[in-house]
């Protein structure tokens, strides 16, 4: 009698674990869906966008790099404001391999006037206002700015932020991220 | 939802009900990928554009239309980037009230509006009974530090008769894009 117990309950207990398996790998598969819906670091460094010149800068020439992508606009004061401090680092890690790289979500001329003021010691490429959709792509639900990612050596995007990234955030990902090599 | 998701304030509904052992499956999943993956850093909360920034308008009489911006607690729009048109028709000057001076390091002295704008918006010519649709502009942020891009939002009323009583209020209808798609 209670044999026949245990063995029901070991059926009963194998049945639960079958049905939580297939639970489990259901939601993964979910979850592995919702993810491909975004654009991934192949979809990055696919992209080649104009620069203030006009001229089509493909993203792949940064690749094997640390890449900071930072979606920005003139008319965006919170962007404006974490520009220079993304110049600093710019300076202090560009010959380890730090990249950093605008996308702005503005007309050309005004990129070129802001950034020649204020000296931008990194590319910005003009995403015009296309570009909300394409940081929606990456993440961007909102379509706000400023949104960042961090790309890390082998092109994987490992962090994405929206709003200002701030130097404590910001800078112990980079440091990790140029101890690594690309692979 | 992944660990890009950003709160937007509203609850996401499950897109299968199918019971809670289910759900806790996914929550032990959300939990792992949290633990193992570049998750997000933690987002701020935020509205989305049409949410934080919500337009409506009315027929006050045949040749006047009253746009109303009500802006949510912790955001701002800004005065110069706001742009009213009407269809069919013309609008003549709309006098904006005076924002908040803010001194911007770009643009220089620039102005901002917050909790409520309420906007008269005088035809060029007087039409009664007319269904119209009236299109606004506008850019504005959130205090927690994020712009949103410039948006417009349309409404269509029908202007009172001659002599006739000031229409009812009409939101702007919703954006169909959902965060969650």
């Amino acid at each position: 009698m209670s044999q026949r117990w245990i063995g029901v309950a070991f059926a009963a207990a194998g049945l639960l674990a079958l049905g939580a398996g297939m639970l489990w790998q259901q939601a993964g598969n979910e979850a592995t869906a919702s993810r491909s819906t975004n654009a991934d670091g192949a979809t990055l460094f696919a992209l080649a966008l104009p620069d203030v010149a006009g001229k089509d800068q493909p993203m792949a020439q940064w690749k094997g790099k640390v890449l900071v992508v930072n979606f920005w606009a003139t008319w965006c004061e919170p962007c404006r404001e974490e520009m220079p401090r993304f110049m600093k680092l710019q300076e202090q890690y560009g010959g380890k391999g730090l990249q950093f790289v605008g996308i702005a979500i503005d007309q050309a001329d005004k990129v070129q006037q802001f950034t020649t003021n204020m000296h931008l010691n990194y590319p910005s490429l003009i995403g015009g206002y296309g570009g909300i959709e394409l940081s929606r792509s990456f993440g961007n639900a909102l379509g706000a700015l400023p949104f960042t990612l961090v790309v890390d050596r082998a092109g994987r995007i490992v962090q994405t932020k929206l709003g200002p990234m701030k130097d404590e955030q910001l800078q112990p990902i980079i440091d990790q991220l140029l101890l690594t090599s690309s692979n | 939802m992944d660990s890009n998701a950003i709160s937007t304030g509203s609850t996401p509904k499950p897109r299968v009900e199918a019971g809670r052992l289910r759900r806790i499956a996914f929550a032990s999943l959300a939990v792992a990928t949290l633990a193992g993956a570049p998750a997000a850093a933690l987002e701020p909360k935020l509205l989305p554009n049409e949410r934080a920034f919500a337009f409506s308008a009315r027929g006050v009489d045949d040749r006047t239309v009253e746009a109303r911006f009500v802006i949510a607690d912790g955001y701002y729009l800004y005065r110069d980037r706001l742009k009213f048109t009407i269809e069919p028709g013309a609008l003549g000057e709309a006098s904006l009230p005076p924002g908040k001076p803010k001194e911007d390091q770009f643009f220089g002295k620039v102005e901002t509006y917050r909790n409520q704008l309420i906007v008269k918006l005088p035809l060029d010519a007087a039409a009664p009974g007319r269904a119209v649709t009236v299109n606004a502009e506008s850019q504005g942020c959130a205090d927690l530090g994020v712009c949103y891009p410039p948006q417009t939002q349309k409404v269509t009323l029908t202007l009172p008769a001659a002599g006739g009583r000031p229409g009812m209020p009409v939101e702007a209808a919703p954006v169909k894009k959902s965060w969650l798609k």
